[in-house]
């Protein structure tokens, strides 16, 4: 090994706690690369897979009723390669030991072979005989939230008639890798599952033997969808074909797209905030480090050595760092990422959820690590190796203090000499105080994000648990009901309040575009169910016309007056119109509102409603639940405690996760930059500390001096720090918004306590530690060496 | 203020007893033994001038008088104080009432002024002389407000002679105080030292390796490995003036 070379390791050692600190930091935004990058590739790829080896639909429709053998007619269709006709229907569930019912979504499996279309991965157990009709395959996220095991009996009404169905294995199907119950938003999977079972015996139960309600395509490579659809619509609009649609009007296919998006944005934004960051404090770090390498620069030269020879020097030490940064962070960020990918698959069901990130993440992060390093040492080594070698070698020249602004003397010189030492030091260095003052405030910024995004879970659930929805129970129908259905409700066990809803799917057609949504009846003055803004004000529905959400009127591109085209996605496939009367602004949900006689008006089904919202008497839940438990006209049961503790529970454990890895990253950073700040002052005082000391200023009075200037650069970082948090917050928060949150930004105040607490808290323990320095600096020493 | 009283007052009328006053570094065979056995006694209001070459143990033992260093063993008497079994506070509060420093390196604060930093040291101090008044005496009374930066090196170490009065110190300790200066500006530095001397009765422990220098002292202790080899009385002291080097 090279002299030189052993100069860089030996430096490195004795710099080892200032390297360990940059190395910390930067592998810290190495990290939440390759973990946020990766995650999404690893998403993308494995949905992608999933698909393609299980042949997931491309094209889907529901029908009212078709003869089986029209199943030719539509594999004909040219572009279509596979075709699986199916009944599906909705079931209650009467789980064992579970109060409420649950429900699930019933599909039917071919009688000889699997599935063509939508074919399903079995985890445990096996495929249902289909010689017996009992027997059945539930979906694994139902499976393990209930704790269900092979054998088990499950009671279920099926059109009205309770079956007991057996569970024979647990499977997975790319159409159910994120699972919810119609009209809900949020996942709840102990209550809403997926169950599998015999074509004849499905069929038998609705009524549908020899025929189907249900198809589902796969097509060739490179066909146009537009002409299939309307082939198989022409085919099946004699059997009330509610219009065949593509893979992004899949449920499931659709949240994992919101999902992926919202992930997207945080691979994005997210490791580049943190790299900044590093890259910031990596600046400040070998910045000055570099600067009092001065003389040996001087002598290096001196000795003959070329300014290249010498860059290449200091560089190679930068370089190390990056090397291990990026090394660390990688290895953590692949951790990380399979802590990630064990949390994602309780979410997104798929067979398998491996992280992995490919080499040109690991590359990417290298060089971007290296990037960080060489653009914080380059400034430095560059200004150093300017200069020549005898200027280099002599001490720097006392470093000016000349022009202050008459402004600033006034003000000095109302302090004293200690304290007039700090803000001297602050005001005749700005960009060193600066950097220091932007590395604490963007630590403050991340620690306020970190603390914004639960705040803002909790005002959304606020809002909509108990603001919005204040009803027990929501009940939705097979088919919509006679408005009497509310006196057979009330007169249900344990019943206080109930009041009528409808929602009905729909396709709504403005300026050429078409978006799927649920237009939502709303009941004036409803003491329920109602639809509440950010300011927690609520939303009445217009007189007449419609109320679009706001995203949905952006995608549209609809304004108040503009006449909407409204298509039915169920029964007749009623065509209609409506005007748009205003925009609005809810914060859960971004669908179409009505009021809901208007509503049922203009679906021409007048007084009928698909569902009811029922305030109960807490004493008799038991019985209540019992009673609709066998009630046959019911789809689904949804209650409104269950959901909030399934979305609290979602909460913690997803992005719960996620933002404790961010609080722990910031966390890191912040005491990285404040340390680093620390020692490094402390390296650049020693000297006149230590004059200080000699002098006879006590060891309290000469750490105020140190002190003293990192405690005022982190009071300064407080303000920008705030203000950047509070606004990239803000940014954040419509950038996440999608369709089913408008998120709004919380001013949480004990969140920014806390963040402007821990930062400072950070400054001060660095302050402390550097602290014990003054007590060990070397009085003797300092007054034989010159600067 | 942590004092050391001695009942018999050891140093009688003296400024400073020292006795058998070792300084060692290191142990075993690795031992450097920078003082050796030192006896020394300095009267008030002498300038006594400690000679020698580099290494010679001169520094060593203005560390240790002055209280940034500690003997080895041995009893450093000043006063009636025992400097030796002094801890840390007590030696700092004795730095800051006793002595005043002057370095070869001047040891200016950069970011303050020559005022400054006078002022810096007159704000732990009991009586001091204002500022202004002791620059002027050393002749900067028309650069009060510059930076070191903006001062020339003997303009430094006179800021740095004007701060080590100012506080009316006891003791002087100047350690090569001309090292770094030519011998015109050198010759301003140890004027403004003499009449420091001759006007406040400060005792003043000079550290040089330059014989011409030696002139100036009531006495010359001469220094070799650790040790002291003579101590001479100067008949006449000469000028600052008269010095050559």
């Amino acid at each position: 090994m090279r002299v030189l070379d052993r100069k860089v390791l030996r430096d490195l050692w004795r710099m080892r706690i200032n390297v360990f600190a940059i190395v910390l930091v930067l592998g810290c935004g190495v990290a939440i690369l390759v973990m946020a990058v990766g995650m999404r590739g690893s998403l993308e790829r494995t949905r992608l897979n999933y698909y393609a080896v299980y042949k997931m639909a491309d094209l889907a429709v529901s029908l009212v009723r078709a003869p089986a053998n029209i199943a030719n007619a539509l594999a004909a269709v040219p572009g279509v390669s596979a075709v699986e006709t199916r009944v599906t229907g909705l079931a209650l569930l009467d789980l064992p030991g579970v109060k409420e019912p649950a429900s699930a979504h019933l599909v039917s499996l071919p009688r000889i072979g699997r599935p063509r279309v939508n074919d399903l991965s079995l985890a445990q157990g096996r495929w249902p005989d289909p010689d017996r009709a009992d027997e059945v395959l539930v979906n694994e996220a139902l499976a393990t939230a209930n704790g269900f095991q092979l054998g088990e009996e499950l009671a279920a009404t099926l059109h009205g008639q309770r079956h007991t169905l057996r569970i024979v294995g647990i499977a997975n199907s790319p159409e159910f890798v994120f699972v919810t119950a119609p009209g809900e938003i949020f996942p709840q999977q102990d209550r809403f599952g997926v169950i599998w079972m015999g074509e004849e015996a499905l069929a038998r139960a609705y009524d549908l033997e020899g025929a189907f309600n249900n198809a589902v395509f796969r097509l060739s490579p490179e066909v146009d969808s537009v002409k299939i659809k309307r082939a198989i619509d022409v085919a099946l609009a004699p059997y009330g074909s509610a219009g065949a649609y593509d893979r992004d009007r899949m449920p499931s296919d659709r949240f994992l797209t919101e999902e992926l998006g919202q992930l997207a944005t945080m691979a994005a934004f997210l490791p580049t905030f943190f790299i900044v960051i590093a890259a910031f404090l990596v600046n400040i770090s070998l910045t000055r480090i570099i600067a009092a390498e001065r003389s040996n620069i001087g002598l290096l030269k001196a000795f003959g050595y070329s300014d290249r020879a010498v860059a290449t020097h200091y560089a190679k030490g930068a370089l190390l760092m990056a090397a291990g940064a990026a090394a660390l962070g990688s290895v953590a960020g692949w951790l990380l990422g399979r802590m990630m990918a064990s949390v994602y698959q309780e979410y997104y069901r798929f067979p398998r959820l491996e992280f992995e990130a490919s080499a040109g993440v690991y590359a990417g992060a290298l060089g971007i690590a290296v990037a960080c390093a060489v653009a914080g040492s380059l400034t430095a080594v560059i200004a150093a190796v300017r200069l020549a070698p005898a200027a280099a070698l002599a001490p720097p020249p006392p470093t000016s203090f000349g022009s202050n602004s008459a402004m600033l003397r006034s003000f000095s010189s109302h302090l004293d000499a200690k304290s007039r030492i700090i803000l001297r030091r602050i005001v005749r260095f700005p960009r060193r105080s600066a950097t220091t003052v932007i590395g604490i405030s963007l630590a403050i910024a991340v620690l306020v994000l970190a603390g914004t995004f639960p705040a803002v879970m909790e005002r959304l659930m606020h809002v909509n648990f108990t603001e919005a929805n204040r009803q027990d129970v929501s009940l939705s129908f097979v088919d919509a009901r006679e408005m009497s259905v509310v006196h057979g409700v009330m007169n249900l066990p344990g019943v206080i309040l109930v009041e009528p809803g409808r929602a009905d799917r729909v396709i709504l057609h403005h300026a050429g575009k078409s978006v799927e949504e649920t237009l939502i009846g709303l009941l004036p003055d409803a003491r329920l169910s109602r639809l509440v803004d950010a300011r927690l004000e609520v939303i009445h529905p217009p007189a007449a016309g419609i109320a679009l959400a706001r995203a949905l009127a952006e995608k549209l591109d609809a304004s108040p007056g503009d006449l909407l085209e409204i298509e039915q996605t169920r029964g007749r496939r009623l065509i209609t119109h409506a005007r748009v009367a205003t925009i609005v602004d809810p914060m859960v949900g971004a669908s179409a509102y009505m009021e809901i006689d208007a509503l049922a008006r203009l679906m021409r089904e007048p007084g009928l409603i698909t569902g009811v919202n029922v305030r109960l008497d807490a004493a008799q839940y038991d019985r209540f639940n019992a009673a609709i438990k066998e009630a046959p006209a019911l789809a689904g049961a949804s209650f409104i405690n269950l959901a909030e503790r399934s979305m609290r529970e979602n909460f913690d454990r997803g992005v719960g996760v996620m933002n404790f890895i961010y609080l722990s990253f910031a966390s890191v950073m912040a005491g990285g930059v404040a340390f680093s700040a620390a020692r490094i002052t402390l390296a650049e005082q020693e000297r006149d500390l230590a004059t200080l000391r000699v002098l006879g200023f006590t060891r309290l009075e000469v750490s105020y001096v140190l002190v003293g200037e990192l405690a005022a650069l982190g009071l300064l970082a407080v303000v920008p720090g705030v203000i950047a948090g509070t606004l990239i917050g803000e940014w954040l928060m419509k950038l996440f918004s999608n369709d089913l949150y408008s998120f709004p930004y919380v001013f949480n105040a004990a969140g920014y306590a806390v963040a402007i607490g821990f930062a400072l808290g950070c400054v001060a323990a660095a302050a402390m530690l550097v602290r014990t320095g003054v007590d060990r600096l070397d009085m003797v020493g300092v007054l034989k060496a010159r600067d | 203020m942590q004092v050391t009283e001695h009942s018999g007052n050891p140093t009688g009328d003296l400024t400073y007893a020292l006795r058998k006053v070792c300084k060692r570094y290191g142990d075993g065979t690795a031992a450097v033994h920078a003082l050796r056995d030192v006896d020394l006694e300095v009267k008030p209001a002498e300038m006594l001038v400690l000679l020698g070459p580099s290494g010679s143990g001169k520094s060593t033992l203005l560390n240790i008088m002055g209280g940034l260093d500690r003997a080895t063993s041995g009893e450093v008497w000043f006063g009636n104080q025992n400097l030796s079994s002094m801890n840390d506070d007590a030696l700092t509060q004795y730095r800051r009432k006793r002595v005043g420093f002057i370095f070869q390196f001047y040891n200016l604060i950069p970011s303050l002024t020559a005022r400054e930093n006078v002022e810096l040291v007159n704000e732990i101090a009991d009586d001091p002389l204002p500022a202004a008044e002791a620059l002027e005496l050393v002749g900067l009374g028309g650069r009060l407000d510059h930076f070191p930066a903006q001062l020339s090196g003997g303009e430094q170490q006179r800021v740095a002679v004007a701060r080590a009065i100012a506080k009316r110190p006891a003791i002087m300790m100047c350690d090569e105080p001309t090292g770094a200066l030519d011998v015109r500006t050198g010759v301003r530095v140890l004027e403004a030292l003499v009449e420091v001397n001759q006007r406040f009765g400060s005792t003043l422990l000079l550290v040089t390796h330059n014989a011409d220098v030696a002139r100036l002292g009531d006495r010359v202790v001469r220094f070799l490995d650790g040790g002291i080899r003579s101590i001479e009385s100067n008949s006449r002291r000469a000028a600052p003036s008269d010095l050559e080097w």
